[in-house]
């Protein structure tokens, strides 16, 4: 049981990173044969300093960045993988590089066959 | 003998006052494709790069009208007396509109001209050059790139007009109507040549050099902006027909008006079809953005036309400026690897050189072998000084406030990098950075602050102002 990948559950691997590198992190999800992914435009605040923004030479200050969320659901595929490919391809150095989570999931539901569990991920 | 005349206006005062009114009109719907130009180039940037783009229109109009006025309409004239082939009155009267109130309605004239030439290249080397550097060069193509080429084929016994060393030389003069060289073509050259020094933007070539497309933010600008420029396009052509009153005949111009307006509308609706087809052809889908381009690459096409050829010949030559559009921006872009955003080139390069080389064959006095001659004359010596001049200018830039934003800007945007703000912002009621309080000292990441260190709130240079309260 604990040698098939992921102890034979789904996990969701939720990753915020810069937008820039998104090509990047889906050539790399691809590469570790988890290409399937949902992609959301965010705004949030980590370590990355604010920077001050101006209107009529006003400044104020915006410490909200944009990044995109990545979400990406394995049963196949080890979420440790999935979590190195997306640092990996994520990572530039500076702070706001972002972070990546791994939660379990509980069931899984392919609306177009019915199938349930990690056949349908 | 005592007249019914109480109102004694000679005919000659009633003409000028009906043509110059009409020129007016003309020069404010010539300004008004400032508006076009802004929005179409607005459109097809990322939303990350609007407010810049939306500021290089601005500027180029607003520090070329000023060199225009003090500098550049002077230039022209010289240009003009230097290169004509009978001598001519001496420099300084080239300068003498300056303090002559008679002469500004013909110079505003002149100047909605060069700031139509010179906000061209905005859209060619947008998302990438430094502010900086476009003005440098919004300065230098008002002043002398422009009137130069301004005083060659429109001056009195300009180097190209039949009184030109090259024109005398031909026997004819250059037909360029309303500037689809001497104002579109010298643009568009200006735009690929600045594109090409720059580079591309980042992520529009993969590393193969396989071409990646950027998609801008607004088809909607891009169309509204594309209409704005065709109506402005009005002025541009059949307000080149200055004459509606002629003072020494006495008769209305109205074949010549009329010719004009028609072959303008003809072409810019034969353009549009063109791309349309062309692109629908080529990609099994007819694509919007180049039928746009396509409206005013005939519409390029038939600027120095538009006057000489006949109707059908307008069609035609509609047709060619709009179906070129797709395939020459697939060479710059493909072959040349030249990132020129808005298509530039196509649109107003290659299509003005193209139309005003085909005016002989659809001339309505018929084709002249001498004619053909001095397009060709014409267009080369135009194409050569606008890549030329393009080149020092964008050289004399580079070396002196450098060309393109680092690539951290470029990822980021111009709006921020270049002016500081956002075109489309977004959660921005954080406070001010400079009001003790305004700013929640939070923190997100374990106690270390978020803002990068700024100590916002304990500012000491903050004065302690409530101007939000």
């Amino acid at each position: 049981m604990s040698d098939r990948p992921n102890d034979g559950g789904i996990k969701l691997v939720m990753a915020y990173v810069r937008p820039d590198v998104l090509g990047d992190v889906k050539r790399a999800l691809a590469e570790v044969g988890a290409p399937s992914l949902t992609v959301t435009n965010v705004s949030g605040r980590g370590s990355q300093p604010a920077i001050k923004e101006q209107w009529r030479g006003e400044e104020y200050v915006v410490d909200l960045h944009q990044k995109v969320k990545v979400e990406c659901v394995v049963a196949d595929v080890p979420a440790e993988d999935v979590v190195e490919a997306i640092v990996e391809a994520a990572n530039t150095g500076e702070k706001g590089d972002g972070k990546v989570f791994v939660l379990p999931v509980e069931s899984a539901h392919q609306i177009r066959t019915g199938k349930v569990g990690t056949e349908a991920v | 003998m005592i007249g019914l005349a109480p109102l004694q206006v000679g005919p000659t005062a009633i003409a000028s006052s009906v043509n110059a009114v009409w020129v007016l009109v003309a020069s404010f719907l010539i300004f008004f494709m400032q508006a076009g130009f802004a929005l179409l180039e607005a459109g097809q940037v990322r939303s990350k790069n609007v407010a810049n783009v939306l500021m290089k229109n601005m500027m180029d109009w607003s520090i070329g009208i000023l060199g225009y006025f003090l500098v550049g309409f002077g230039v022209a004239g010289a240009a003009a007396i230097l290169t004509s082939a009978s001598g001519g009155p001496a420099l300084s009267t080239a300068f003498a509109y300056i303090n002559d109130a008679n002469t500004w309605i013909g110079w505003l004239f002149g100047a909605v001209f060069a700031a139509t030439c010179a906000t061209i290249v905005s859209g060619a080397v947008a998302e990438r050059i430094k502010f900086k550097a476009y003005l440098i060069y919004s300065l230098l193509i008002s002043v002398f790139m422009y009137p130069v080429i301004q005083g060659f084929a429109w001056g009195n016994n300009g180097l190209l007009t039949a009184g030109g060393l090259f024109g005398a030389a031909l026997g004819v003069g250059y037909f360029d109507f309303a500037g689809a060289t001497v104002v579109h073509m010298l643009g568009g050259t200006a735009g690929l040549v600045a594109a090409w020094m720059l580079g591309p933007r980042r992520g529009r070539y993969d590393k193969d050099g396989n071409s990646i497309p950027i998609p801008g933010h607004s088809i909607t600008f891009a169309f509204l902006g594309t209409f704005i420029l065709a109506f402005g396009w009005y002025g541009f052509n059949v307000g080149t027909q200055a004459t509606v009153l002629s003072a020494t005949s006495g008769s209305f111009m109205g074949a010549a008006l009329g010719r004009v307006a028609l072959n303008t509308t003809l072409a810019m609706g034969a353009g549009a079809c063109a791309a349309m087809i062309m692109t629908w052809y080529m990609d099994g889908k007819p694509d919007p953005l180049f039928a746009a381009n396509g409206l005013l690459a005939g519409l390029v096409a038939i600027t120095g036309a538009c006057a000489h050829v006949t109707w059908w010949g307008g069609i035609v030559i509609g047709l060619i400026g709009g179906g070129q559009a797709p395939l020459v921006y697939r060479f710059v872009v493909e072959r040349l690897k030249i990132d020129d955003v808005a298509g530039v080139f196509p649109v107003h390069g290659s299509a003005g050189a193209i139309g005003t080389w085909l005016i002989p064959f659809f001339a309505v006095g018929g084709f002249s072998m001498a004619q053909l001659e001095m397009q060709t004359v014409g267009i080369l010596t135009i194409l050569v000084w606008g890549i030329v001049v393009t080149f020092l200018i964008f050289t004399l830039a580079k070396y002196t406030v450098g060309l393109k934003v680092t690539r951290e800007e470029e990822l980021e945007g111009l709006d921020l990098g270049e002016h500081g703000i956002q075109a489309y912002p977004e959660f921005v009621n954080e406070g001010r950075s400079d009001i003790p309080g305004a700013t929640p000292g939070l923190s997100a990441d374990g106690g270390v602050r978020t803002d990068g260190g700024h100590p916002v709130a304990d500012d000491p240079t903050a004065n302690g102002g409530s101007r939000d309260e």
